[in-house]
């Protein structure tokens, strides 16, 4: 019992991560019907961001987040904005470009960050937390606790203000949206810089509980993405529960099966995938292509 | 929207074609280079210009601390050579190739070696690509010295193959015989990765304790990618042991100890040579890691004259400290081109002999080449205190 219980904790935390990843996959292809195959690769330079300013600028750790989602969202422009031109013309170009930019941000992480990556130590000194024998880190609860608020956030955004229902009204129908004057390059960029700021909140979290380097981005992403198809391509609800049902099923997958976890893991999620091809919350109707 | 130009996204396309194109010609030439055998054996000697020794290691992914180690040491010797005039007059002209860890670019690479005439490699610190080079580089008569440890390397049986530092059967049996022998541990639990490096230590530690008449308590496997150990490290925790034997790389392993003291284990840590390096130590954190017992032929840089003198050139050449890996490639280096020396610029089959002749006291130890091309079989036990490798008391 208290193995299993410890098992869930342990998956939940990074699970929250994985959410997170998964959240900015979502409001991308929500809005512009494209995969950001560059969004793992800018959680991996958020994380480097975020590590830098805070170990080597001593910014205390919220203010070093901060300064990381911005970089972020600034790439999140920059690719937006290359990418602009084919909107609408050739979508295919637009996916290669984005994996383009993937190679890019690690070839750039190398050369600014150098090969060995770098340890980045807990911002919360407090003692693990003894429940009943579960051991929960503090750093885990404040991990969630900031996906938590994260989550909320993004729907709210999303569902209450004028910007966010531009953006939804985008994804419906951009021609219409175009119509009736809003400016879909504007909507898109804002997608693009909102999802890059999401993916150096998760680089960023994640930096004290794993290890940077260049190739973080390769252990996030992959992860992210399978969050994102379980709970749903483009739906927040379902990058939530993507995430975190990926974390605890890959938790206890390395548990039961040990060395074969990673297989357990792609297998169950196959399986689920092809029992329910849209994920747990997906609709049919966002697709650009 | 009137805007045409497209920069980045082409570029990328282009780049992926020509990388095609390129990587075709390579085959091509490396086709050709095959389809022509004894090529390699008619210049056994060419005897003037530079000679060309490659380093092939990981400058990218997740092994490229190991990869930059190694390159460092390995430059360090022979920038200390050609500084001295080289061999025989002729320039040592060393090239570093990135197999970014995996075993197929290595295989590209193995090829490439062949088509452009290198003499000998130095490398990879991966035992996979390693192993995964091998056939490639006996085929060609190409002299290996790998940083590789694996078992796996032994068992290929190439008389190319040297490797600059000891087996982890040397590593874990040495540790076995301290951990049941000398600390009178009985219950010993094992956590390993299912990777090639984690494998083999798997392998040889079971090994070796079982030898010595003891079970572990628990054998846990995870695999290499993973990231949250709580399931095995509770099933660990509730067996109580006096001593976790730990089989993984640096940065797992470091993920690993540190997720054991947020679960409240206590029991101190044991392993081979990642469990003494730095990116270990930081990642788990200095408090985490206090106590963890190494087995490793080089403890630290203040053992002896030599191991001084080489740490005060790598700070020197680098402005860092130097570790194991350096002076492990430094020694493979330094054997090779004494090899060099010794048989007046030679290759192939007659400088494989020359360096299984060659008797060297390195940094690691005295070197003694067998026919399965192990030179060393000795290891020494050392603890961390205070975030530094120390010899045991």
């Amino acid at each position: 019992m208290q193995e299993t219980l410890q098992t869930l904790v342990g998956g939940l935390s990074l699970g929250a991560v994985y959410a997170l990843v998964a959240m900015g996959f979502s409001l991308v292809y929500r809005t512009m019907g494209l995969v950001n195959f560059a969004h793992a690769d800018i959680a991996m330079i958020g994380a480097y961001a975020a590590s830098t300013f805070y170990l080597t600028y001593k910014l205390p750790f919220a203010v070093a987040m901060v300064v990381a989602i911005a970089v972020t969202a600034a790439i999140g422009l920059v690719i937006e904005r290359v990418l602009r031109p084919l909107e609408n013309k050739d979508f295919d170009l637009m996916l290669i470009g984005t994996i383009g930019f993937g190679i890019v941000l690690q070839a750039v992480a190398i050369l600014i960050w150098g090969t060995t990556g770098r340890a980045v130590r807990s911002p919360v000194p407090a003692a693990p937390l003894d429940v009943f024998g579960v051991r929960v880190r503090t750093y885990d609860l404040l991990v969630m606790a900031v996906a938590a608020l994260a989550v909320l956030g993004l729907a709210w955004f999303l569902a209450r203000t004028k910007r966010g229902a531009a953006m939804q009204a985008v994804a419906m129908d951009h021609e219409a949206a175009t119509a009736v004057g809003i400016n879909v390059g504007r909507s898109n960029a804002l997608a693009f810089s909102i999802g890059a700021g999401l993916a150096a909140l998760a680089g960023g979290l994640v930096g004290p509980m794993l290890y940077v380097d260049a190739s973080l981005g390769g252990a996030l992403g992959i992860k992210g993405f399978a969050a994102a198809m379980l709970g749903g391509f483009g739906s927040v609800p379902g990058a939530v529960v993507g995430g975190l049902a990926i974390g605890v099923l890959d938790s206890y997958a390395a548990g039961h099966f040990q060395g074969y976890s990673v297989l357990v893991t792609f297998l169950v999620f196959t399986a689920a995938i092809m029992i329910r091809p849209m994920g747990v919350f997906g609709e049919r109707t966002v697709s650009r292509a | 929207m009137t805007r045409s130009s497209t920069p980045r996204p082409r570029t990328g396309t282009r780049t992926t074609a020509r990388a095609v194109v390129c990587t075709a010609s390579a085959l091509a030439v490396a086709l050709t280079a095959c389809s022509a055998p004894g090529e390699s054996d008619d210049d056994t000697k060419a005897s003037s210009g530079p000679i060309k020794v490659a380093v092939v290691n990981a400058q990218s992914g997740q092994l490229s601390s190991l990869g930059d180690w190694e390159y460092k040491g390995a430059k360090l010797a022979v920038d200390e050579w050609n500084e001295k005039g080289g061999v025989d007059g002729r320039k040592i002209q060393l090239k570093l190739f990135d197999d970014q860890g995996d075993p197929t670019t290595g295989t590209n690479i193995a090829r490439r070696l062949v088509s452009d005439k290198y003499v000998a490699m130095i490398g990879t610190a991966e035992s996979a690509v390693t192993i995964a080079m091998g056939p490639v580089l006996q085929q060609a008569k190409i002299p290996n010295i790998t940083s590789g440890q694996s078992d796996g390397l032994v068992a290929l049986k190439s008389p190319y193959l040297f490797l600059n530092g000891p087996t982890s059967t040397t590593y874990d049996s040495t540790l076995a015989q301290h951990l049941v022998k000398d600390k009178g541990y009985e219950k010993i639990a094992m956590i390993t990765n299912n990777g090639s490096f984690g494998k083999g230590e798997h392998d040889a530690f079971l090994k070796a304790v079982k030898d010595l008449g003891v079970t572990p308590s628990t054998d846990q496997v995870v695999t290499t990618d993973q990231k949250e150990f709580s399931a095995a490290l509770t099933k660990i925790r509730s067996t109580k042991p006096q001593v976790i034997f730990i089989g993984s790389e640096e940065v797992e392993a470091g993920l690993i100890v540190k997720q054991a003291r947020d679960l409240g284990i206590t029991a101190p840590f044991a392993g081979a040579a990642p469990q003494g390096t730095p990116v270990f130590i930081d990642t788990a954190g200095k408090a985490a890691v206090e106590g963890t017992i190494v087995s490793s032929p080089y403890l630290s840089n203040d053992v002896s004259d030599a191991s001084k003198k080489f740490a005060a050139a790598y700070q020197d050449a680098y402005g860092k400290e130097a570790e194991l890996h350096g002076a492990k490639a430094y020694d493979g280096a330094n054997i090779l081109l004494t090899a060099l020396k010794t048989s007046n610029g030679a290759s192939g089959q007659e400088l494989a002999d020359a360096i299984r002749d060659t008797r060297y006291k390195g940094l690691l130890g005295d070197f003694r080449y067998d026919e399965s091309g192990v030179g060393i079989t000795r290891t020494t036990i050392g603890v961390i205190r205070d975030g530094e490798l120390v010899p045991q008391q």
